[in-house]
């Protein structure tokens, strides 16, 4: 399938890509490894007049190791899963970047790609003579919502992997713009609703993920439920992060999930639940309990809401049982 | 459109050439420089039939802007041939039937390509791990593990062959 026309911008720092970001308001948009967005742009959920190719920015690559640690939004999620730092600092962030795509698709698709991911549903990434005969939907050309009809609210699911891991290791996220840069916590990202997915205004820039140094060392697992093994975005995922005491009660702790619901979040009550609390079966029903509650999976993907309910409620529990006994 | 002029290199050599931005690299390298050996099976980032391996990394030719890659080694299937001669890893695929409709290989032998590049002697789960982006209808994938074993043993008595050689 060929692209659509464009005019690709390449910037050579970010202060000129802010500019440019300003200067087209409205017709551009940023392309980082493009893993998500090409594929988009091919089935024509976009058209923008002008790319902005984040590439030549040097300085939005790396991981640093302070305070915490410090990921550029440029950082390649496979350099991520593969960094001997981040897998002894934050374990649940490299067991989750490792689960992204493919091996092929890991050396392309950035940590900021990742969070500012489009959401995805089975009507919306397809064709466009496949959404025509469908009489499109809400998210794109269309008037109704084929998943849940009738209402007003777009129900496309946040798929991305790293999300839930960052979630849980209470990320920060740095966002440049032509105002002032500002800092926010990740879980301040997501609005939960499958169109206007990010609080990201037209001009702004995802530049920088901060770990913080408190998180540093938590235990950690992910799991992931796909239809294969491998390539398949995710259908429901789980992250936890833990801190135990020597005597094995945790001292901390929280649960997130992701392809759920329209965005990435934290499970309400976890934290207080886990916090003073020994590895139980009470416990861990109780997790799966407050999981089952925050969650809404509905006919978005080839998986059942059924199965997808189900199969989050199991992962919570070996995720929570893997993380403590690691 | 308007096209670019572009400059990219290619297996070690340089083309410089007029595309469109919004051209893919898979595309360019096919269409305009006849480089066919890399494959279109989806043209929709899933298959990994376009596998080219950029600046030492597998990626898929078929997401790539050409002309965002002017400053990169782009490395095709086409390489691995000297002088007509089939590489240590393409004649294990040949050898243990690694390769039956062909439409998967070139892609496949990109990603073991770099594979082979890092890690000398991959485990059979380092070789299944390195090609899980990488689609076979045909082969059921065990003939293609076998071809990286094949072509390992086959470098690794070549290299002996080689010292022996020095020594004498
Ligand atoms: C076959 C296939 C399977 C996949 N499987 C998975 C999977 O299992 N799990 C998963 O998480 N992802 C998956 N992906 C999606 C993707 O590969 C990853 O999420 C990747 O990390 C996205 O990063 P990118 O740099 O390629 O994003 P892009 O495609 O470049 O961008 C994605 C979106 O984010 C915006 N954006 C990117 N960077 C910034 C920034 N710095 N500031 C502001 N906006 C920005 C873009 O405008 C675009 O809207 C898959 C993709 C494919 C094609
Ligand atoms: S949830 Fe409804 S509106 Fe949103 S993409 Fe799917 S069908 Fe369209
Ligand atoms: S043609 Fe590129 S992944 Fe299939
Ligand atoms: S040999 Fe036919 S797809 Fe692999």
């Amino acid at each position: 399938m060929t692209l659509p026309e464009f005019t690709l911008l390449r910037p050579r720092n970010l202060p000129e890509a802010i500019d440019s970001l300003d200067r087209h308001r409205g017709d551009i948009q940023v392309i980082a490894g493009g893993t998500d967005l090409v594929p988009s742009l091919k089935q024509r959920l976009f058209a923008p007049r002008y790319l902005l190719d984040l590439k030549p920015i040097r300085d939005l690559r790396g991981i640093r190791n302070g305070h915490g640690l410090t990921i550029g939004a440029m950082t390649t999620v496979g350099a991520i899963a593969d960094s001997p730092l981040v897998a002894e600092k934050f374990p649940v962030l490299a067991a989750a970047a490792a689960a992204i795509a493919s091996p092929v698709l890991r050396t392309t698709g950035t940590l900021g790609g990742n969070l500012c991911l489009d959401t995805r549903c089975l009507w919306y990434n397809q064709s466009p003579f496949w959404r025509a005969s469908c009489g499109f939907c809400l998210k794109k050309d269309g008037k109704v919502c084929h998943v849940a009809p009738g209402g007003e609210k777009c129900w496309a699911v946040f798929s991305g992997d790293t999300a839930p891991a960052l979630l849980a290791l209470g990320a920060e996220i740095e966002i440049a713009s032509p105002r002032a840069s500002r800092r926010l916590p990740l879980a301040d990202f997501y609005t939960g609703d499958g169109m206007a997915r990010i609080k990201l205004a037209g001009d702004e820039i995802l530049t920088r993920v901060h770990l913080p140094e408190s998180s540093a060392g938590l235990r950690g697992a992910y799991f992931k439920y796909r239809l294969r093994g491998s390539i398949d975005y995710p259908l429901a995922g789980v992250a936890v992060a833990l801190d135990l005491a020597p005597d094995g009660t945790c001292r901390r702790g929280a649960l997130a999930v992701t392809a759920l619901n329209p965005k990435p979040q934290l499970i309400p009550g976890a934290e207080a639940a886990l916090r003073g609390s020994r590895l139980s079966d009470d416990l861990l029903d109780r997790l799966a309990e407050l999981t089952n509650r925050a969650i809404k999976p509905l006919s978005t993907s080839a998986s059942t809401p059924d199965y997808r309910r189900h199969i989050a409620r199991v992962f919570v529990r070996r995720a929570v049982r893997q993380a403590w006994q690691a | 459109m308007r096209k670019e002029l572009v400059d990219l290199s290619i297996n070690g050599r340089r083309h410089e050439l007029a595309v469109e931005p919004n051209r893919t690299l898979l595309d360019v390298l096919r269409e305009d420089l006849r480089l066919t050996g890399t494959k279109c099976g989806c043209d929709d980032s899933s298959c990994g039939a376009c596998t080219v391996v950029v600046d030492g990394q597998p990626m898929l030719s078929c997401l790539l802007l050409a002309v965002s890659y002017q400053d990169s080694q782009i490395q095709t299937i086409e390489s691995l041939a000297t002088q007509g001669e089939l590489g240590a890893l393409q004649r294990g695929f040949v050898q243990e039937g690694g390769s039956q409709c062909g439409f998967c290989t070139p892609g496949m032998v990109m990603s073991l390509h770099t594979l082979l590049e890092s890690t000398a002697d991959p485990t059979e789960e380092e070789v299944r791990a390195a090609i899980s982006g990488n689609i076979c209808r045909c082969t059921g994938y065990m003939q293609i593990c076998r071809a990286v074993r094949h072509a390992v043993a086959e470098i690794r008595e070549e290299e002996i062959r080689e010292k022996e050689r020095l020594h004498a």
